[in-house]
């Protein structure tokens, strides 16, 4: 059996492992556009704070693969796929045939159309460093800028606050989240935020940089703000266009079943790209977190090497934005949902919403309320109905 | 055989594969950091490390929650005080 995984982070490398655990004579060949063997994108933020040593982020050595018996390629991606013939082409010219093939690319940054020196992205371990490097070199007045509403922002927030940077922070939506936030709980946000020093701007759009070759200020709809730092936390989009060619079934991720499976024959996805039909909340959803990628890339393995046992996971991430915890379980996007409860206030300190749809509790945002965790997780995990379930 | 877990509670940011993972050793607190229990049991005080009495099989998923921790906030130590996850 030949493998091919293309994407090197915690998905394809988690995949690549549990397959050579299960099999040790197949051939597994893992496409990393990155150079690093696998690191923990999470201890990104510790290591710019200097909380761990930069070694300490990675979770593989170089030797690892060798070992393993795992052919690394590494700063290639995959810009081919011929699903007749079974082989994909990589950006160096080379042609590899596969019997399975597992699409764990996760997800590109996504930019803001100006680039200056200061301005910095967080998701790879290159960009730590670029941020590192420019951290270093700020001046002892120098302000920090953030764009964005969503987890990197909040990295962004603890971070400058941790080097005691005056920031301001200004987002498109009305509130941060706003794809899975009620008012309530996005009210919580902004006053804890605001209370705590950082200049807000909401229904803010970005207009441009200014500068001649190191930042000085950004231009927002609101008007412009001073700034030696740019912090861009606006998602990711990632580049499906090679597998779109090939017909492969693509809607905001990769889709696929619930063994992972896309619509092509012997091709499965897994991580951040895949938007899976999760059996457990009944639709299909893109879990962007830690927990679901390293999951599901051990579960393809399984499935890939002739297990058939549906992806059952319900998947958390949890953050905090200048010390106000922040939690979110299985679905929670409103949209999806037929009625988002809220418990808690703002006065209290601690919005919770539940996610129930077609009465069941299919997810949960815990704002200030780590308490609610446990319960709604199990809720989602066994399909209770709203009606049973109970917390106040 | 004997394991000695550490979870380092600056280092955990509640992320919660461990508890995923290995739900009879590891729970979440308060303040969402991942505390050590004794097969579901506290027999003494809530704490972020203990010494529990495991089996090969819960010794090998043990190490797969470790691994798991996207901060790498799991330490494990077998009775000789020798580190065996993370590895050095």
């Amino acid at each position: 059996m030949r493998y091919v995984i293309v994407g090197g982070g915690v998905a394809g490398t988690t995949a690549a492992e549990a397959l050579r655990k299960r099999d040790a004579k197949s051939e597994i060949t893992l496409v990393s556009e990155e150079h690093h063997p696998l690191y923990s994108r999470v201890l990104l933020p510790h290591y710019l704070k200097g909380k761990v040593p930069r070694e300490r982020v990675f979770l593989k050595k170089e030797a690892w693969y060798g070992q393993q018996q795992i052919e690394w390629l590494t700063g290639i991606a995959c810009e081919h796929l011929d699903p007749r013939n079974q082989f994909v082409g990589l950006t160096d010219g080379r042609e590899l045939p596969y019997d399975r093939l597992l699409v764990a690319t996760g997800g590109e940054v996504r930019t803001v159309d100006a680039d200056l020196r200061g301005v910095s992205y967080l998701r790879t371990l290159d960009d730590a460093d670029h941020l590192a490097q420019i951290l270093c070199e700020q001046p002892a007045d120098a302000r920090a800028v953030i764009f964005g509403g969503g987890f990197i922002a909040c990295e962004y927030l603890n971070l400058f606050s941790h080097f005691r940077l005056p920031t301001t922070l200004f987002h498109r939506g009305a509130h941060f989240w706003t794809r899975s936030l009620g008012e309530e709980a996005g009210a919580l946000i902004a006053k804890h935020l605001t209370e705590r020093g950082v200049e807000l701007h909401t229904r803010t759009q970005f207009v441009n940089l200014l500068g001649e070759s190191e930042l000085t200020g950004v231009v927002t709809s609101q008007g412009e703000h001073a700034a030696h730092l740019l912090g861009v936390g606006i998602g990711t989009s990632p580049d499906f266009s090679w597998l779109k060619a090939a017909g492969v079934d693509v809607g905001a991720g990769v889709r696929t079943n619930a063994f992972l499976e896309t619509n092509i024959p012997h091709v499965y996805a897994a991580g951040d790209i895949a938007e899976f039909f999760d059996e457990i909340v009944g639709r299909h959803i893109q879990a962007g977190n830690w927990m679901n990628a390293m999951s599901q890339g051990r579960a393809a393995a399984h499935i890939m090497s002739g297990e058939r046992e549906p992806f059952h996971l319900v998947s958390s991430y949890a953050t905090n934005a200048l010390g106000l915890e922040i939690i979110f379980v299985g679905d929670t996007l409103k949209d999806a949902a037929d009625e988002v409860r809220v418990l808690g206030s703002v006065h209290a300190l601690g919005v919770t919403q539940i996610f129930v749809r077609q009465g069941r509790v299919v997810g949960g945002v815990l704002i200030g309320r780590n308490q609610d965790r446990a319960a709604i997780t199990k809720a989602i995990q066994e399909q209770k109905t709203a009606s049973e379930f109970e917390i106040c | 055989m004997k394991l000695h877990i550490k979870v380092d509670p600056d280092l955990c940011i509640g992320a919660a594969s461990c508890v995923t993972i290995a739900p009879e050793t590891f729970q979440l607190n308060e303040e969402n950091k991942a505390y050590v229990l004794d097969h579901g049991t506290e027999p003494t005080p809530r704490t972020y490390e203990r010494v529990i009495d495991v089996t090969e099989e819960e010794k090998e998923n043990l190490i797969l929650a470790a691994q798991s921790c996207p901060t790498l906030a799991i330490f494990i130590f077998d009775e000789a005080g020798v580190q065996l996850f993370p590895d050095l």
